[in-house]
């Protein structure tokens, strides 16, 4: 029979760090987070469970598209959540930000990775 | 004035009540007092240690901080107790026993109980060696989330040998939250309250002998793991009572709801007295501290006593608010001391009459505002956070960090640089606090990299951990 599980190139990018980007194949049944542990790349995370935000990743382009002008790709259709997104606001959800713990992919998609991206979700209001 | 020796006995009866201690069989001290006069300078303290949340590929770790001044790696990190997972942000932590089971023999202050506050994961640590504590035991989330419960926080013995778990959310990460208790095998026992008493938790105190325990309100995990958004202050998300319990029965007697003005009550404490009904709780975001009370009708009653104003700065849009995140009482129940971590103060009331706090003396030092922005050419990257005291309340130590996204959002450059522990010289007879310029620690300089630090505990009990029966 072979492996039936659909595959997807996801690329992680860090933002701010002088760090390579990754490619990693991952499977439609495991989550981002959990591919890049196989792959031994350390992803900030906490909860595990949806909760907490940690993991945060932003949606760059999904299936060669969401680049530049066209507008934040939609996460809905690059990745299927196993729960809830507790941690995500409809703000979040709706500018491209995305659980790696519990987001598994249904396409092939470039993600910003790395504990920036969790601290863009809210800002100093004082400030 | 003592007890009388009955003649013929050959072994005559102590005279004074502070000898009282030596007939007793288990952990801690007899009284608040006799911690005082007994307890030994803190030579060692331990502290939560955490790379949550960022990209150091490391675990949170426990330190073992050297403050013994006649050391030779006094002020250094003399051991670290990494804890086999990621993710787990430490954050609160206790003993198996304190003073409060000092009657039950066999009983040992040995176990340290460390919960991660986001992973939910429960580690027991065995500090027979006070320098070399080892990992012993480790309850994973999964057997929690079975009691629908997350997030623990505050740890607690109950005097029997128990542990209570403040817990501030369900398995969702969601609200009510409640409590876990655990047994003397560190295995988990059950949920110690009926489900359904409480909404939000937070921090709690118990006071066996008036059979009251108080307990405070944060938010659900959900709200507050992501870090602090004013939407969720106007949506009501954020906590503003406070719940006392029949300590017994493990039920809510009475909620006083402090208003707008005890937004988020965090740290609760009562005084050590163990007669007393009087305790504080800091409102962090309104900046204010609540006295509470019992009174002649048996009704607790709550009333604001300190009212930290905004401050305007130059470059933010509005005034900054103090946000006291932490307070404790010293173990003579004479001072109340506090954090304003946004602000940059650390802070002594006089609390002889607990209803009229007298300011007795601050330090301005890191934070928005500090006076005081270097320690040792050591730039400080935020205000003063967690605090403990010694039990003799002649040293103030404390550190930087509150929680990992919240420390991201108010003071970024701490995640770069790590926390820090600072020490204040106090001296109770004047009222008067001195930094202590040749105390640093420094988490800058972990292996893996800067780390933060949080809460601090003494071997032998301290001042917001100890209670009596
Ligand atoms: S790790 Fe907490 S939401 Fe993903």
């Amino acid at each position: 029979m072979g492996d039936e599980t659909r595959r997807h190139d996801v690329t992680l990018e860090w933002p701010d760090a002088d760090r390579e980007r990754r490619t990693i194949r991952i499977g439609e049944d495991e989550t981002v987070l959990e591919a890049a542990e196989r792959a031994d790349i350390a992803l900030p995370f906490g909860c595990r469970t949806g909760a907490c935000g940690t993991c945060t990743g932003r949606l760059l382009s999904s299936n060669g598209n969401g680049d530049a002008d066209e507008g934040t790709p939609d996460v809905a259709d690059a990745f299927a959540y196993r729960r809830p997104p507790r941690a995500l606001k409809e703000r979040h959800r709706d500018t491209g930000y995305v659980l790696l713990c519990i987001a598994a992919p249904r396409t092939d998609c470039r993600v910003a990775v790395g504990s920036s991206v969790h601290a863009e979700l809210v800002e100093n209001p004082w400030k | 004035m003592s007890d009388a020796s009955t003649p013929g006995d050959a072994e005559p009866e102590p005279e004074h009540d502070h000898e009282h201690h030596h007939d007793h069989e288990g952990p801690g001290y007899a009284t608040p007092q006799a911690a005082i006069e007994e307890g030994e300078r803190e030579k060692l303290a331990y502290v939560m240690s955490l790379y949550v949340g960022t990209d150091v590929d490391a675990s949170d770790f426990v330190a073992v901080v050297d403050l013994d001044p006649e050391s030779e790696t006094y002020c250094e990190i003399v051991d670290r107790i990494e804890l086999p997972n990621r993710g787990d942000e430490l954050h609160h932590f206790g003993w198996n026993a304190c003073s409060s089971s000092c009657h039950m023999e066999g009983l040992e202050r040995r176990h340290l109980i460390v919960p991660g506050q986001r992973s939910s994961r429960i580690h027991v640590i065995d500090a027979a060696d006070r320098r070399n504590p080892e990992l012993e035991t480790v309850i994973e989330p999964e057997e929690v989330f079975e009691y629908d419960l997350s997030a623990p926080h505050t740890v607690h013995c109950i005097p029997d040998g128990e542990i209570l778990i403040s817990m501030l959310g369900d398995a969702d990460g969601d609200l009510p939250g409640g409590f876990l208790e655990l047994n003397d095998d560190f295995e988990i026992e059950g949920r110690w309250e009926p489900p359904g008493e409480i909404e939000m938790n937070y921090d709690y105190w118990y006071q066996p002998r008036q059979n009251v325990m108080v307990s405070s309100e944060w938010a659900a995990p959900k709200t507050y793991y992501p870090g602090f958004d004013l939407e969720d202050v106007e949506e009501g998300n954020y906590g503003h009572q406070l719940h006392f319990w029949d300590w017994e029965d493990g039920t809510v007697e009475q909620t006083i709801d402090l208003g707008e003005e005890g937004l988020i009550p965090l740290e609760v404490r009562f005084l050590h007295t163990p007669e007393s009904t009087h305790g504080f709780v800091g409102a962090a975001l309104s900046s204010n501290i609540f006295h509470f009370w019992r009174d002649q009708t048996g009704e607790y009653r709550a009333e604001k006593v300190i009212d930290f104003e905004d401050r305007e700065h130059p470059d933010w849009d509005m005034p900054v608010p103090a946000l006291p995140t932490d307070i404790l009482i010293s173990m003579d129940d004479r001072y109340l001391f506090g954090s304003n971590w946004l602000h940059g103060d650390v802070w002594m009331y006089d609390i002889s009459d607990p209803a009229n706090p007298r300011r007795a003396d601050s330090l301005s030092v890191g934070g928005t505002f500090g006076d005081v922005q270097e320690v040792q050419g050591r730039e400080l990257s935020a205000g003063p956070q967690m605090i403990q005291l010694s039990l003799d309340g002649e040293r103030l130590y404390w550190t930087t960090s509150l929680f990992s996204s919240w420390d991201e959002q108010f003071y970024p450059e701490e995640g770069e640089r790590g926390s820090v522990m600072l020490k204040a010289d106090v001296d109770p007879r004047k009222g008067t606090m001195e930094l202590d310029e040749d105390f640093l620690v420094d988490w800058g300089e972990c292996p893996d990299g800067p780390a933060r630090a949080h809460e601090i505990r003494w071997p032998d009990g301290d001042c917001t951990s100890d209670v009596w029966q």
